[in-house]
């Protein structure tokens, strides 16, 4: 993750939130006074404008924080939202849009926009009255309202000599709550000692009560810290800026009048000589300093009060110090515009993905001569080749990979427009919008997940009337997640509508021939027949869906992305639809094993463990094609593949069980011998071999052999079709 | 044992940009997009200091942060809230939660990283 990733996720957050800021806009004209709604377009712009500034994009920052400010007053009911400051808003919000749009194309906003941003913000400053001005010219004031010129004046001519030590001093006496409130004391003066030197240091324990009065959660310590730093006094005043209104702190500078310490001791709550010892100790006053201050004490007989205002002392500084920073921040800024994204075509990303894949079977070529060679040296550089090669196909498939997210948002609209449509309220919650899987695949997904979308919206969620009935929210909830699951990327759709009826299913598929009435199906598979071609439950054909074209598209389209789609439902609590995707095209870790002479592989990412098959087992099953084996007390059903594709040839006296999962499912399949680990490129089979069963593609090895890829999500369905039937059967 | 930093804000590209400055400088960091999110993450996992915001959906920073400062593992966890300078009514209720230390949005990463370090070094 960089910040480019970063940007471009404020590009699409911030298009997401102005939709519904424009959408809460829309909504407030009917409802004014709803304060849900005008803290959800206070917030979108508040969100906004935190984003906007963490990228230093400040023509975003001062446009938003005006219409920001108006939103505040809005919230806070100073101000009533009437059909002009809506307009006025939505104008608003539009020409964040376009502010953000600049940012999106890498640019500074044109002088059209810079004026559009200046009238705006003129006529959302007549809704701000003076207020807004005021807090504009507070932030300079405030610094400066601290220390009256006078007192410092005062300081200088009481003050009497400089004492000699050039260290700052820092007294501190941590309030009672400051540990409850998280603060640890040591972390402050920790991150004191990253600005400087800390000279000396001593613990006052002085207000530590006896141990039996003594709570383990007040804090009871304070310091004096004597400190050499070049830092200024703002900054060190920061260190404690946390932890200001709990505490006592007072910093003096180097070189300070005798008259600042004498005033600090005073104002201190332990016994004046006592502190001054520790002064002495600390090293910020020479013995001979502490006389003459006692001396001075005595003659000028009342103490005198200098107050919380001696800590803003040098303050004058500060400008100084800040726009210095302000010039190195400005020089930052522009460095990191420039290095900004790089468009590429497609096709050359395909291109070096397809040559990535021959440089992995020529140099899997390359390590297996090696190994034959049998010279050492050999083998290690062609082993520390294929380990390059291996980053060299990670970082290039990585080139192509995209967050599902912008894909995700994009149905915050659909779900809103078909809401609309439908006339039903319903909320899209969006989880795993980090998730990332290939740029060929997220635009294939689209046309089947808007079908899904729409279909769970008009089918899946009831009517208010009817949820409110139910006893669930009027508001219905969708919800789209993706995670990643042993290699492939899930995409759910999940709504809390009514659930598939099954009775309704099964009866409307016997009425179109496509299930015997006899017929015994598991729930997966009554659930499944809507995504046979031309068939439709819903009542009523909408607008939208329910004419049975679509969910038999929806497989076929997931198919071709090498992906499978199946439903999850309770009646009358909601459906999830999960779609299961291979995470890239082209090219997959695969686990090579042996049957005969035959090579298959196995992708690496389904494989969990081998086992070897014991004799019992063995010959408890030698001649059944499929069984059970007994994994650790679970039951694992097997395939043998020598079976399953006809292998000539006796097993040998050693078998192999590779335990592989897919979507939940473990399965065993039987193997002459294991040959290990193994990149390969996946080759789609020719149109002949479409109608094998098992068999997913096939792949080029080192030594110029074809294996077969096994369809692993196949072969498991296959047993977990067999087990619900027996058990059907079994009923 | 690097640090872990819990970061509590709707904004994802807020998240991004807080953790790429606060990785950087050595922290582990978990991400929580609401205060109901972030809840659910305070499991009983070390966590040596939280950053959230205070409006959020689902459950706001206030409410968040009185929530766990009720778990007795994360009563003494700091935390820094964000927030902007009209905020002054919020700010009185977080110190009442709990929360002293404050950070106005928009802050630069450079400045979060030094809020955080002063509590916490990495």
């Amino acid at each position: 993750m960089n910040l480019d990733e970063a940007l471009k996720t404020f590009i699409i957050e911030s298009g997401e939130l102005l939709e519904q800021m424009e959408a809460a806009l829309l909504r407030i004209e009917q409802d004014p006074d709803d304060p849900d709604i005008i803290n959800d377009i206070f917030r979108a712009a508040h969100t906004i404008k935190g984003s906007a500034g963490l990228f230093g994009l400040d023509y975003i920052v001062s446009f938003t924080h005006v219409a920001e400010s108006v939103l505040d007053r809005v919230r806070s009911g100073e101000l009533h939202i009437d059909g002009d400051l809506a307009a006025l808003l939505l104008e608003s919000a539009d020409h964040i849009g376009t502010l953000v749009g600049h940012t999106a194309k890498g640019e500074e906003p044109n002088t059209e926009s810079a004026d559009l941003s200046i009238a705006i913000m003129e006529r959302l400053g007549a809704y701000l009255g003076n207020k807004e001005k005021k807090t504009e010219g507070k932030k300079g004031e405030e610094k400066k309202a601290g220390v009256p010129a006078e007192l410092d004046h005062k300081i200088g001519k009481e003050g009497g000599s400089a004492v000699e030590s050039d260290n700052w001093h820092i007294s501190l006496r941590f309030g009672k709550d400051v540990l409850r409130n998280g603060m640890d004391p040591l972390s402050f003066i920790r991150y004191l000692a990253t600005l400087g030197r800390i000279v000396h240091i001593v613990t006052l324990i002085d207000s530590i009560p006896p141990l039996k009065e003594m709570d383990a959660e007040t804090c009871y310590l304070g310091f004096e810290i004597a400190f050499n730093s070049a830092a200024d006094k703002s900054t060190i005043e920061g260190v404690f800026e946390f932890v200001r209104d709990d505490c006592q702190i007072r910093i003096l500078p180097p070189n300070s009048k005798i008259g600042e310490y004498l005033a600090l001791i005073q104002d201190l709550p332990e016994e004046d000589m006592r502190l001054g010892e520790i002064l002495v100790l600390c090293g910020t006053l020479t013995q001979c300093e502490l006389e003459k201050m006692l001396q001075q004490q005595q003659e000028s007989g009342a103490p005198v009060k200098i107050g919380e205002a001696l800590v803003e002392q040098h303050i004058v500084q500060a400008p100084v110090v800040e726009a210095a920073l302000q010039k190195q921040k400005q020089v930052k800024e522009t460095k990191t515009s420039e290095s900004s994204l790089i468009r590429v075509d497609a096709a050359k990303l395909d291109q070096l993905i397809n040559l990535v894949g021959e440089l992995i079977i020529a140099g899997a070529g390359a390590s297996l001569a090696a190994l034959r060679s049998g010279q050492a040296d050999l083998i290690e550089s062609t082993a520390t080749l294929s380990r390059m090669v291996e980053e060299v196909r990670d970082s290039a498939l990585s080139l192509r990979m995209v967050q599902i997210g912008a894909t995700f948002n994009k149905f915050q609209r659909v779900v809103r427009d078909v809401s609309k449509e439908l006339g039903k309220d319903i909320r899209l919650e969006i989880s795993g919008a980090e998730t990332e899987l290939d740029k060929t695949v997220v635009e294939k997904i689209g046309d089947p997940l808007t079908h899904l979308v729409r279909n769970s919206m008009d089918h899946g969620i009831e009517s208010a009337e009817v949820r409110l009935a139910r006893g669930k929210p009027a508001q219905g909830t969708l919800k789209l997640n993706a995670y990643h699951d042993s290699g492939s990327i899930v995409i759910e759709v999940s709504d809390d509508g009514g659930g598939l009826n099954k009775d309704k299913i099964l009866a409307k598929a016997i009425e179109r021939g496509l299930v015997k009435p006899e017929q015994q199906l598991s729930d997966a598979e009554i659930y499944n027949l809507i995504f046979e071609a031309g068939f439709s439950t819903a009542d009523a054909v909408s607008n939208l869906s329910g004419r049975g074209v679509g969910m038999d598209v929806v497989r076929r389209n997931i198919q071709a992305l090498r992906g499978t789609v199946d439903i999850e439902s309770e009646m009358g609590k909601g459906a999830t639809m999960r779609i299961r995707l291979p995470l890239t095209l082209a090219i997959i870790d695969g686990f090579l094993v042996g049957v005969g002479n035959a090579a298959y592989v196995v992708p690496l990412d389904m494989v969990l463990e081998c086992i070897e098959m014991s004799d019992a087992e063995r010959n408890a099953t030698a001649n059944a094609e499929r069984g059970y084996l007994n994994l650790r007390g679970e039951v694992l059903p097997y395939l043998r593949l020598r079976d399953m594709f006809e292998v000539e040839g006796t097993p040998p006296r050693r078998e192999n069980v590779v335990v592989v999962q897919y979507a939940g499912q473990k399965a065993g399949l039987v193997v002459d011998k294991l040959m290990g680990e193994f990149q390969t490129v996946i080759k789609p089979l020719g149109k002949v071999f479409g109608g094998v069963r098992g068999i997913g593609g096939f792949t080029i090895l080192g030594s110029g052999e074809v294996a077969l890829i096994l369809d692993v999500q196949r072969l498991v369905h296959q047993l977990g079709n067999r087990e619900q039937k027996m058990i059907t059967a079994g009923q | 044992m690097a640090k872990t930093i819990l970061v509590v804000d709707d904004s994802a590209s807020l998240r991004q940009v807080v953790s790429i400055a606060l990785k950087g400088a050595g922290y582990d960091i978990i991400e929580a997009c609401d205060g109901k999110d972030a809840l659910g993450k305070l499991n009983g996992q070390k966590i040596h200091l939280i950053i959230s915001d205070v409006n959020m959906p689902n459950m706001d920073g206030i409410t968040f942060v009185t929530e766990a400062k009720k778990k007795a593992e994360y009563k003494f966890t700091p935390v820094i809230m964000l927030t902007t300078e009209a905020g002054e009514d919020k700010k009185q209720a977080g110190q009442a939660a709990g929360a002293k230390a404050w950070v106005v949005k928009p802050f630069q990463p450079a400045q979060m990283l030094t809020a955080v370090s002063k509590l916490v070094l990495p």
